[in-house]
């Protein structure tokens, strides 16, 4: 820092500034009243003659009181700090050009190139090189040139935000920024901000910055840059999932983009490609059709040529989840059954209720208008052509199909695809139904019963089997009650229809008094048919579980427990699961760990302590079992596992659990292992980006081959006091006081002459 | 909902047909309307005809199983749990009702029972009205009686009425006592179930005044439109009947 000498004027007067204005202020009012007592002057010159010479004795006096001096100080210019910010992602291996040197090869040899220039500005501004990646760190040409960049994310707003940081209380001030980037921040932080926003967001640093893009574009990729879709969707509604799709170079081809659901395809869509650089969003949309968390996947085609065939695809996971569970209730008749589960289902908020009952048969007679009847066609094609995939439960009550007109049984396919796609169907008995149907009904092949006979009119206690007591649908009890107890006391049953199980079903609540095979006569069996659930039950009479239960003064909830467990199983709640597993993170870096959590309880969901649970984690589209883990649940029935890092791809993991012997059931999730790191998954660059900040905040932009630190725009460096300053007086000369003597004699000696005292 | 397109099968073949095979099927009365009669120790029999006859033209219009015979039940019998539907009438003042009878009765609506009161003077502050009334306020001192709105599913559960008709009009329509949003005791002083009852040799008991024959038909369907709201609840509110209903009130 060289100093050079600089003089200002000040004054020297040892009197404190109030005093100097009293006196200046004096000075000035003296000035004045002199000058007012000639106004009447009529001759102009005479009177500016006075005016002129009280005016410069005044000025004269002034300049006597303020004791003005010159102050000799030695100055110098400090130097500022230019930040040279480095992009050091792993995205800047990728080659600036097709077959060219890595992005950081050429930033290390355009810094080199600068360097006589940044030389010779050196008098002014010192350069600093920083790398981010995206921690901010000092950076040498030496160690970019000998370490390749692995920083796994680029965040050029942290990167500017760090710099600002380090800004507070340096000695040294920042006059500019260069930013060397290929742009392509994974933290799309900034992409999304427009002119004004981006502005604000670095308004902070206070300087320009300028950016140079590192990549020169012309590589030839196909990827699938991002997905947006929300983290959970709502099951049976439609959902769209816009996928980001980049081509790069492949102008003039068509890509076929697939969305795929644990291996089976759920759409293609095509894209056109007529750009050498083409950014296209495809939107797919769909209704997930069961609740849990799935993982889909989005892949383009791989074409020969392309710099990374890995971010071809992208996974992703969905947690599909139930908004409010939507129930068909469909009643052959008017009956006390259908009233009081229907008051049941009105009343939990959790269930929106669409039924339809048939009210009059060809047999009934009314002798009345169709126009003073509430009664409306029942529109079977509508909703079960059109409309059966939008129901969660179909609930089906002593439906008899002998009547043309009402029959159900067109729609036997319909039903069939309904469950096998994951429906749930609750089939209730009566004298319409299983032996009492005559004749087969829509739902037979469906069923876990079957007809075995004639109905059974005896009055029976309904008793839970083995089976039955560990299935969540019939604990109707509360906390530390006996299932078999509770089913003891209800009332019982005036009647069933008597079937017999199909071989894979689970009969859950038999009639002990009526043997079929080697059991009783089942009364309640349920099965899981494709992706469905089914139950079937044979009486028409559950409200015995209701109403006539509080006969005896001891109120129930057997019913409500019932049927809720049982709207809760068929649908799949994931709450009325004995066992869970959770993937720690559903979507998972690659190279990093696959965690989980498994929840074990007992069939009456109080925590299994010291539950066996084997976890596998399969691959989602082929069910090969890449990893197997067993471990025992602690006192809670939690348990946690750990699989090694596994390839890039969706996975499923499966849970299985089981304690004294006694399985406690099996769960799933799904996860995605990432195929690269968002770094890696484009190797296109964003130079629009980085002309978009040098613009928001005055800085220029550059490709590399254009860069030039002379033309930074750079805040120049201020000046500053180095040594003693010395002052001379001016005021202390004699020709100044002579000066003075002279005009204020001369001011006497013509007021004089004019007349004036 | 709901009706099937007309048939060229004889109704009265089906209805033998059905009835005549399903009596060996059937699983007793246990999902059947029961038109169940609450005993007392007033006039309670008074109306049996009349229920029997709601019974059997519930049957003849409707899909709905039925037994004909009214069943009488006292108030503190377990057996009125099993029988969701009960009629309370008398001609002449209801002498007060014991203390387990008006808690059979309170458990009884209050665990979804229906309880329809018909009073059989068929007048306003008749010793019959006004003691029905209080024994009501007895059993459900918390929820008065209070008068049905026209919009109310009751009046369009099977007929599509403008009012609550009987024997006589002592009043346009209902009064309820509403529990959950549920119609659990619905009350008429119009003598509704009087204008159902018949003698034994099939003529009707008692006139109907003021509008003779067509009054009558009118209060028949109202009796059919109580069982079907014991039996469908607010079926008849659901959004699908809803254009349909609004067009043909119009």
């Amino acid at each position: 820092m060289d100093g050079t000498t600089a003089v200002k004027v000040v004054s020297l007067s040892p009197l404190p500034a109030w005093a100097l204005a009293v006196l200046l202020l004096a000075v000035a009012l003296g000035v004045g009243l002199a000058s007012w007592g000639v106004r009447r002057e009529r001759s102009a010159g005479r009177r500016w003659l006075l005016w002129t010479l009280r005016l410069l004795a005044g000025v004269l006096a002034v300049g006597f009181l303020l004791e003005p001096g010159q102050r000799k100080v030695n100055v110098a210019r400090v130097k500022n700090r230019v930040a040279v910010l480095v992009d050091r992602s792993a995205s800047m291996r990728f080659p600036v050009s097709k077959g060219g040197p890595s992005r950081a090869d050429a930033v290390t040899q355009a810094l080199q190139e600068q360097a006589p220039r940044m030389a010779a500005l050196g008098e002014r501004f010192g350069f600093e090189l920083l790398g981010f990646d995206p921690e901010l760190a000092p950076l040498s040409l030496e160690s970019a040139a000998s370490r390749p960049p692995d920083g796994q994310r680029t965040d050029l707003l942290g990167a500017l935000n760090a710099l600002k940081a380090q800004e507070v209380g340096s000695a040294r001030k920042l006059s500019g920024v260069l930013v060397l980037s290929d742009g392509a921040d994974t933290t799309g932080s900034l992409g999304t901000l427009d002119a004004a926003e981006l502005k604000e967001a670095l308004a902070g640093l206070g300087v320009a910055v300028s950016t140079a893009v590192v990549g020169q574009g012309g590589l030839e990729d196909v990827a699938v840059e991002g997905v947006k879709v929300d983290d959970f969707a709502f099951v049976r509604n439609s959902l769209t999932v816009e996928v980001a799709i980049r081509a790069q170079g492949f102008a003039g081809q068509v890509l076929p983009i697939t969305l795929k659901r644990e291996g089976q395809v759920i759409a293609t869509k095509q894209v056109v490609v007529s750009q050498a650089d083409q950014r296209s969003t495809v939107s797919f949309t769909f209704s997930p059709d069961q609740t849990g968390r799935f993982v889909y996947l989005v892949s383009a085609p791989v074409i020969p040529g392309e710099a990374i065939t890995e971010n071809n695809q992208k996974a992703f996971t969905l947690k599909v989840i139930r908004d409010r569970v939507r129930v068909l209730l469909v009643a052959g008749r008017p009956t006390w059954d259908e009233r009081f589960l229907r008051g049941l289902l009105k009343q939990d908020p959790n269930v929106e209720l669409i039924s339809f009952y048939i009210l009059r048969s060809n047999a009934d007679e009314i002798l009345a208008a169709e126009s003073e009847l509430s009664l409306i066609p029942f529109p079977r094609q509508e909703i079960f052509d059109t409309k059966i995939d939008t129901f969660d439960l179909i609930v089906i009550m002593n439906f008899g199909h002998a009547e043309s007109g009402v029959s159900l049984a067109d729609f036997r396919a319909q039903f069939d695809r309904y469950v096998k796609n994951g429906g749930a169907l609750a089939y209730v008995g009566g004298d319409m139904s299983f032996s009492e149907a005559r004749g087969r009904t829509p739902f037979d092949q469906l069923l876990p019963l079957e007809p075995a006979g004639p109905a059974v009119l005896a009055d029976f206690h309904a008793k839970p089997t083995a089976d039955g007591l560990r299935h969540p649908l019939v604990q109707v009890g509360g906390f530390g009650e006996s299932t078999e107890a509770l089913w003891a006391a209800l009332p019982a049953v005036p009647g069933m229809n008597l079937t017999r199980a199909k071989p894979g079903a689970t009969v859950l609540l038999e009639n002990p008094d009526v043997p079929v095979g080697s059991a009783g006569a089942p009364l309640l069996a349920v099965w899981e048919v494709g992706r469905g659930r089914v139950l079937a039950l044979g009486t028409d009479a559950s409200w015995y579980w209701a109403f006539p239960s509080h006969a005896q003064g001891a109120p129930t909830r057997a019913y409500e427990r019932m049927w809720g467990n049982a709207i809760r199983w068929l649908v799949r709640d994931p709450e009325l699961t004995s066992l869970s597993v959770s993937a720690e993170a559903p979507q998972v870096d690659p190279g990093k760990p696959i965690a989980a959590v498994i929840q074990a309880r007992t069939p009456d969901y109080q925590p299994a302590p010291n539950a066996d649970v084997v976890v596998e984690l399969q691959r989602a589209d082929t069910g090969e079992v890449v990893g197997t883990q067993t471990v025992r649940a602690g006192a809670d029935g939690v348990a946690r596992v750990e699989f090694p890092a596994p390839g890039a791809g969706a996975y499923k993991l499966k849970a299985q659990s089981s304690r004294d012997g006694q399985p406690l059931g099996e769960a799933f999730d799904a996860l995605a292992v990432r195929s690269l790191g968002p770094e890696l998954s484009q190797a296109g660059t964003d130079a629009e980006l980085l002309q978009a900040i040098a613009a928001a905040t005055g800085g220029k932009f550059f490709t590399l081959d254009s860069l030039s630190v002379d033309e930074l725009p750079l805040k120049e460096p201020p000046l500053v006091e180095v040594g003693r300053a010395k002052d001379e007086p001016l005021w202390d000369r004699w020709y100044w006081l002579l000066l003075l003597v002279v005009v204020a004699g001369a001011e006497w000696a013509v007021r004089r002459r004019f007349g004036y005292v | 909902m709901s009706s099937p397109p007309s048939s060229s099968l004889s109704r009265r073949a089906a209805l033998a047909g059905a009835l005549g095979s399903s009596a060996a099927w059937a699983f007793g009365d246990a999902s059947k309307f029961v038109p169940a009669v609450a005993k007392h120790q007033g006039t309670w029999d008074t109306r049996l005809s009349g229920l029997t006859r709601l019974a059997w033209e519930l049957q003849r219009a409707t899909s709905v199983e039925v037994r004909l015979e009214p069943k009488p039940l006292a108030l503190d019998s377990p057996e009125l749990f099993t029988h969701p539907f009960l009629s309370l009438s008398t001609e002449t003042e209801l002498p007060p009702l014991s203390a387990t009878e008006v808690e059979g009765l309170r458990r009884y609506v209050t665990f979804g029972g229906f309880l329809f009161v018909d009073a059989a003077s068929g007048a306003l502050d008749s010793p019959a009205d006004r003691s029905l009334r209080r024994e009501l306020a007895r059993v459900l001192p918390q929820q008065p009686l209070k008068e049905l709105p026209k919009t109310h599913v009751i009046y369009k559960s099977f007929f599509l009425l403008e009012g609550a008709y009987g024997r006589v009009l002592a009043q346009p329509g209902f009064e309820a006592c509403v529990l959950n949003r549920r119609a659990a005791v619905v009350y008429s002083a119009n003598d509704v179930l009087g204008a159902l009852a018949r003698d034994e040799l099939g003529g009707f008991l008692y006139e109907c005044t003021p509008q003779g024959e067509h009054q009558r038909k009118l209060a028949v369907r109202t009796a059919l439109n109580v069982a079907m709201y014991a039996l469908c609840l607010d079926y008849k509110d659901d959004a699908v009947h809803a254009p349909q209903i609004l067009n043909r009130r119009r």
